[in-house]
């Protein structure tokens, strides 16, 4: 255990290491979040002064840009889209080759690669969280218990999100070029898993069909533990839920990879 | 590390379609297959501390080949064995005593110095710290690299990054060394340079190496034993020596004479020898046996100035070779 974490810290380490080379590119990147906020911020503060509203299903205004802010914190956090087009094109360029010919994980490796370029969104983002009940008291993290159950689901829900990308990324063994099958999920994604309009806006019967399957994991479940919108007697459950799919989902990226790397080719390298 | 491989055939399925855009459209609608059949039947044993030289015309399945040998691909039939594992299985035990570099593509970190990829590899392999000092220093040192260590990987020359992804392929110590086109685009100084250290890390540590190189210089440098495929089928393992004589058995002569020779002689000897004198100067070439018999009828008539044997430049020998191997190897 000792020697397989100091093995994938090592990677984690690599990755600080290059981010830091590109210090401009890791700065924007950091900040680009807060022009997404921004439109957001517009485009509702439009909504509810052309309708003269003060509410939106339970939402004020200050509670939803709060809401969709921890959105799209946790749907940056938890998105490694980018980390799967590199794993796509190292299948197709035959880069895979040195990954395989080391005594590494592919999935491990790339985790960890993925986990890495991230930890500055880590840093910058628990910073903006912290000062959040201090900014805008009252709009999320009443308790404690709160923090300590955002924090475990915004795990689960980094792992999950990853493993969804993983078994998109192994199509790549039989079709070369899967790209554009991520970008349609991506899309999908940040529809579907209420990163641009909470949940709680869709109607009822598209809320059903969410919830059966595990993309109500991905933001929706992390920010409404943070808000308090979920009843705390439903964490349990809920995760245990959610580990269930983390468990379902690994297990079919496994099977994906078994078979995908017999049909791989090694092209190109 | 023994490695046995046993009439390994490894088959792909390839898509085919025309040029162009109305090609690409076809092939959209319907797209076409080929079998293509990289390997058939190959048998090879390799031995501990060999330097085995792979041999081919570019598509003749040498790195499909090694990649079988690395575990990469899954071969379709056949087996292969290296020291009892399987290589396609990658257990870890085996990854850490095989490396594999391929000239055309890198394991190192394109955006940072190498030393942090060597610390990486350190981790990956467990190398103990004393051990990673030791091997790092000697495998810098060997390739003169010392003041590059900290350079970013994109920032080297293609001579500089082979010797970085050398070193990084060494670190853990590997039994087994594949090389494929390992001084592929590098200047005449830089191939030299890395044959010397083969030849001397092969020595130093009983490491096997097999080789794929399109430089004849660096087969014939490093490489007692060759493997010749063509078009996916064994065609020759053996001795490199023995092919090239039976390719060509002719060898050059140079012969200077210390005074004018007598032209009675030469035209007599022209009789039964082809060669050209010009200034004194002599040159022939010939089959080993009929230049043995001109040489010292030479000597009859005079001491030379200077004389010179030498063999015909391997490369010519096996372009003519691979032009028709059949016409060689039945």
């Amino acid at each position: 255990m000792k020697s397989w974490l100091i093995k994938y810290f090592a990677v984690v380490r690599m990755t600080w290491i290059q981010t830091l080379e590109y210090k401009a590119n890791a700065l924007v990147g950091t900040f680009a979040i807060f022009s997404g906020l921004f439109i957001e911020f517009l485009i509702w503060k439009q909504v509810f002064q052309a309708q003269n509203i003060n509410e939106i299903r339970g939402f004020t205004f200050n509670g939803l840009m709060v809401y969709i802010f921890l959105c799209m914190i946790v749907g940056q956090l938890k998105s490694s889209w980018a980390t799967s087009m590199e794993m796509i094109d190292s299948i197709r360029t035959g880069e895979l080759n040195k990954y395989l010919i080391r005594p590494i994980s592919f999935f491990t490796y790339h985790f960890m690669m993925f986990i890495g370029h991230n930890s500055l969104f880590y840093i910058v983002y628990t910073i903006v969280i912290i000062l959040f009940p201090i900014l805008i008291p009252g709009w999320c993290f009443h308790t404690k218990i709160q923090i300590v159950g955002f924090i475990i689901s915004l795990g689960i829900s980094i792992y999950l999100s990853y493993t969804i990308y993983f078994c998109m990324v192994c199509f790549a063994f039989w079709f070369g070029e899967v790209r554009s099958l991520v970008i349609a999920y991506n899309i999908a994604n940040s529809i579907l898993s209420g990163q641009i309009i909470p949940l709680r806006l869709f109607p009822e019967g598209a809320r059903e069909i969410i919830f059966l399957t595990p993309i109500q994991y991905l933001v929706d479940f992390p920010v409404s533990i943070a808000t308090g919108n979920l009843p705390i007697e439903f964490w349990i459950p809920k995760m245990a839920m959610a580990l269930l799919w983390c468990c379902i989902i690994t297990i079919t990226g496994r099977i994906l990879y078994g078979y995908g790397i017999r049909a791989y080719g090694g092209f190109g390298a | 590390m023994p490695i046995r491989v046993n009439r390994i055939s490894k088959h792909f399925r390839l898509f085919k379609r025309e040029a162009g855009f109305s090609g690409a459209l076809k092939s959209f609608i319907n797209r076409k297959y080929e079998d293509f059949h990289a390997l058939e039947n190959i048998s090879i044993n390799v031995e501990d501390g060999e330097i085995l030289g792979i041999l081919g015309e570019n598509g003749a399945g040498k790195t499909t080949l090694i990649k079988i040998l690395v575990g990469l691909l899954h071969p379709s039939s056949g087996e292969v064995d290296i020291n009892g594992f399987i290589p396609w299985e990658r257990k870890t035990e085996f990854l850490k005593q095989i490396s594999v570099v391929m000239g055309q593509k890198n394991q190192l970190w394109w955006d940072i110095p190498a030393s942090e990829s060597f610390l990486l590899n350190r981790n990956i392999y467990e190398i103990p710290e004393k051990n990673y000092n030791k091997i790092l220093d000697e495998l810098v040192d060997l390739l003169d690299v010392k003041d590059k260590l900290d350079v970013q990987v994109r920032r080297l020359s293609l001579g500089e990054r082979m010797k970085m992804e050398i070193i990084a392929a060494l670190l853990h110590n590997p039994k087994v060394v594949l090389l494929d086109e390992p001084t592929i685009g590098l200047d005449v100084i830089s191939q030299s340079k890395i044959r010397d250290f083969v030849k001397f890390y092969n020595q130093e540590y009983n490491t096997t190496f097999i080789l794929t190189s399109h430089y004849m210089h660096d087969i014939q440098a490093l490489c007692k034993r060759v493997y010749v495929i063509n078009k996916g089928v064994s065609l020759y393992d053996g001795d490199f020596e023995v092919l090239t004589n039976k390719i060509n058995p002719r060898r050059k002569l140079l012969f200077e004479f210390s005074m004018p020779p007598d032209t009675r002689v030469i035209d007599k000897l022209l009789t039964q020898y082809k060669f050209t004198l010009k200034n004194n100067f002599l040159e022939a070439e010939l089959p080993s046996d009929d230049l043995t018999s001109l040489v010292s009828e030479l000597f009859k008539m005079d001491t030379p100035s200077s004389i010179t044997l030498e063999d015909l430049p391997v490369e010519d020998t096996m372009r003519s070779f691979f032009l028709e191997p059949e016409k060689f190897i039945k």
